[in-house]
């Protein structure tokens, strides 16, 4: 959550210029008396207690070194950074085995949060324009919805696909089933992955781990998205109307112009959000799609008390999420002076 | 969620609790009866370790009121989360002076990791713990130091079936890979320790042996990436497998014995088998923690477990496999099919550990295709 509320504070960064006007003379009457200092080492302590302590600890031990069988010890061993590019068995064989979990890692956040944001944006902009009682009855809703964590989400999703309660049985109840084998669809669908001799099956796939996903970020697209679209100046969107401007003209050249920024730092919160998803890539990824944090979590966690490895690949993720923030930051930075 | 090492849950092993409510009234009146007295109980207490949830209730309700009621001492029940996370809490807490538990409850794996990082189990001495004859010596683990680990229970994954979709039930783990049926139709642990490289070398090559080399090993792999085209479930909790049985996700695999009997007799299409080759045992082993100022109450505990009608206790309530001689318990044929069978498939525990890294990665290579 600490991770939301960083991004949201990105989102609504604009209006920076008028908190630092708000300082003035009150900020002078604390300082006149002393205080402020003292609280700024508290809360800079703080900080760096329990935000920069966890980070370095992780950096340390993902320089420890595993003992064979047995657990591991303190060392300065860059090997496990080397294991996550190229494998234990470098240098007489390479795999990219992690490289690839980094891969599907950023593909599924990116694409689940790509997709959550299509339907989240025209949603959130209907709702905008939805009466206040509406609005805040579905605000309400959403908000709750976030309180369900994402293993009953998972589950949910679980028996939404499985074959007897779910999307499969509907294929065979309504026949579709007898209709694939006729065709040989089914057989076609085998080679996909999405069937089985009997049926359709779509667990694992990745698409059920995308869609899941999506849906998990899906209410706080809405709600990071609703505040800039409802403060939209609609007499500028009346005065395009009046113009002549179609409805997708109108959103291509007014609407999305005025929002992109946001959306934008929507984009940016719902991606870091889940790139660490674990639970739903463990339900609907096979293991050859599976990401870099159930590979962290097995090294961590798992028979083979690897820590230091674990921490190597945290060490990893984080720096690649760093690195796509950072180059969609000026990315962003960069279409905008060359806006005007 | 899940347990990562060799470490049943015991989430599922205990719903056989609530099954066999009958047969667990006369125990719960015996733990009533111990409430009773507890002025002999203060005197002498222990701390045992035991995998959380029904597994520890099943413990906390049958076995330790019968351990009080025999000894007059009383048990401090400690939850462990599994085995390997627990081996880390007691490391960190030997280097505190603290003692979480007296006794834990550890895998064979764990209890050679436990030998292999040193200083972590007590040696026991065996003469002073009568009942341990009572065991297989297999189950009596000896480290550098001597005795360290008394067994305490064993469980199976074994080969389970959807007895309305596989007609005829299969007779050898090799149709999991010859039958066309099976294509994108099983489930199998995703973990490492899941024990489908024991199946494999045992149906294949010759058995634990042929995993105690780097060789043997990629032989194995080889022939287990052979069965991924007939796999829809890698699982890696064991409720996930329980759910693709139930909704015929899958319909044939690897799973818990004493699960999938609890299953089929709630009526869900579930069989287990002991196929030609056999199916994999796992065991649990009481170890005393070197700080334990209680070594003489572990010694009494120990010999209690290993009791044939602690061991026959622990089968009826627990789901668990005996580690003594069949013919020293009173189980009945039905129960004792009911938690147990052959032949047996013995985990090449040693190799997992010698090369655990390069077992681990392998393993993973070997599932994502990379």
């Amino acid at each position: 959550m600490s991770d939301l509320a960083a991004a949201s504070s990105l989102v609504h960064a604009r209006d920076g210029t008028r908190l630092k006007g708000q300082e003035g003379p009150r900020a002078d009457a604390v300082q006149s008396i002393g205080a402020r200092p003292i609280i700024m080492t508290v809360i800079a302590a703080f900080l760096v207690f329990v935000f920069l302590a966890p980070i370095l600890l992780v950096i340390a031990v993902s320089f420890g070194e595993k003992i064979e069988g047995a657990s591991w010890v303190w060392a300065f061993d860059p090997s496990n950074y080397a294991r996550v590019f190229v494998g234990i068995g470098w240098p007489d064989q390479i795999t990219l085995l992690y490289a690839y979990k980094l891969g599907y890692t950023l593909a599924y956040a990116v694409l689940g949060s790509l997709i959550a944001i299509a339907f989240a944006f025209p949603f959130t902009y209907f709702l905008s324009q939805c009466s206040r009682p509406a609005q805040a009855a579905w605000l309400v809703f959403i908000l709750a919805s976030l309180s369900m964590s994402e293993v009953f989400i998972v589950m949910g999703w679980d028996i939404m696909l499985s074959n007897r309660s779910g999307l499969p049985a509907l294929f065979k109840a309504t026949g579709v089933t007898a209709w694939l084998k006729d065709t040989g669809w089914l057989a076609v669908l085998k080679d996909w992955g999405l069937a089985n001799p009997r049926n359709v099956k779509f667990k694992t796939s990745q698409l059920a781990t995308v869609l899941t996903m999506a849906y998990l970020v899906w209410p706080y697209a809405v709600i990071l998205l609703y505040a800039p679209l409802s403060r939209i100046d609609r007499s500028m969107i009346e005065a395009a109307r009046t113009m002549g401007a179609g409805s997708f003209t109108v959103m291509r050249t007014v609407v999305v112009p005025v929002v992109r920024i946001p959306v934008m730092g929507t984009l940016l919160l719902l991606f870091v959000y889940l790139l660490g998803a674990y639970v739903t890539v463990t339900y609907f990824a096979e293991p050859a799609h599976q990401t870099l944090p159930v590979s962290i979590y097995e090294a961590i966690r798992g028979a083979t008390l690897n820590a230091p490895f674990g921490a190597a690949q945290a060490v990893v993720l984080l720096s690649t999420a760093g690195v796509f923030i950072l180059a969609s930051l000026w990315l962003g930075r960069l279409a905008e002076n060359r806006g005007r | 969620m899940t347990q990562n090492f060799k470490t049943r849950s015991a989430s599922n092993l205990t719903r056989r609790t609530i099954l066999k409510g009958a047969a667990g009234t006369a125990a719960l009146a015996a733990s009533g009866s111990m409430l009773a007295m507890p002025a002999i109980a203060q005197a002498r207490s222990i701390k045992i370790g035991s995998y959380g949830g029904y597994f520890e209730d099943s413990f906390k309700k049958y076995v330790y009121p019968a351990f009080t009621e025999a000894t007059g001492i009383t048990v401090e029940s400690v939850t462990q989360p599994n085995s390997s996370d627990w081996l880390v809490t007691m490391q960190q807490a030997a280097a505190s002076g603290t003692v979480p538990a007296d006794v834990s409850l550890y895998g064979k794996d764990t209890m050679i990791k436990a030998t292999r990082i040193g200083d972590m189990l007590k040696p026991l001495d065996a003469s002073k713990i009568p009942g341990v004859t009572n065991l297989d010596a297999e189950f009596l683990y000896e480290g550098p130091d001597g005795l360290v680990g008394v067994g305490s229970m064993a469980w199976f994954n074994a080969m389970v079936i959807n007895p309305n979709e596989v007609t005829p039930a299969p007779t050898s783990w090799k149709e999991f890979w010859e039958n066309p049926a099976f294509e994108g139709s099983l489930g199998i642990s995703k973990k490492i320790d899941g024990r489908l490289l024991d199946i494999t070398a045992k149906t294949f090559f010759d058995g634990a042996e042929t995993l105690m080399s780097e060789d043997g090993i990629v032989a194995v792999l080889d022939k287990v990436a052979e069965l991924k085209p007939h796999v829809a479930l890698w699982w890696s909790a064991e409720s996930q497998m329980e759910q693709a049985m139930k909704n015929e996700d899958v319909i044939a695999g690897s799973y818990y014995l004493d699960v999938a009997n609890i299953m089929a007799s709630d009526g869900f299409p579930i069989k287990p088998l002991f196929p030609a080759e056999g199916n994999p045992i796992g065991y649990g082993s009481w170890c005393l923690s070197p700080l334990s100022e209680k070594t003489g109450e572990a010694y009494e505990f120990m010999a209690f477990s290993s009791d044939p009608a602690t061991q026959a206790l622990m089968s009826r309530n627990i789901g668990t496999a005996p580690l003594v001689n069949r013919e020293l318990t009173d189980l009945t044929d039905e129960e004792f099919a009911f938690v147990s069978g052959s032949p047996i498939i013995t985990p090449a525990y040693e190799s997992y550990l010698d090369n655990e890294t390069f077992i681990k990665e392998r393993w993973d290579a070997m599932l994502a295709g990379a």
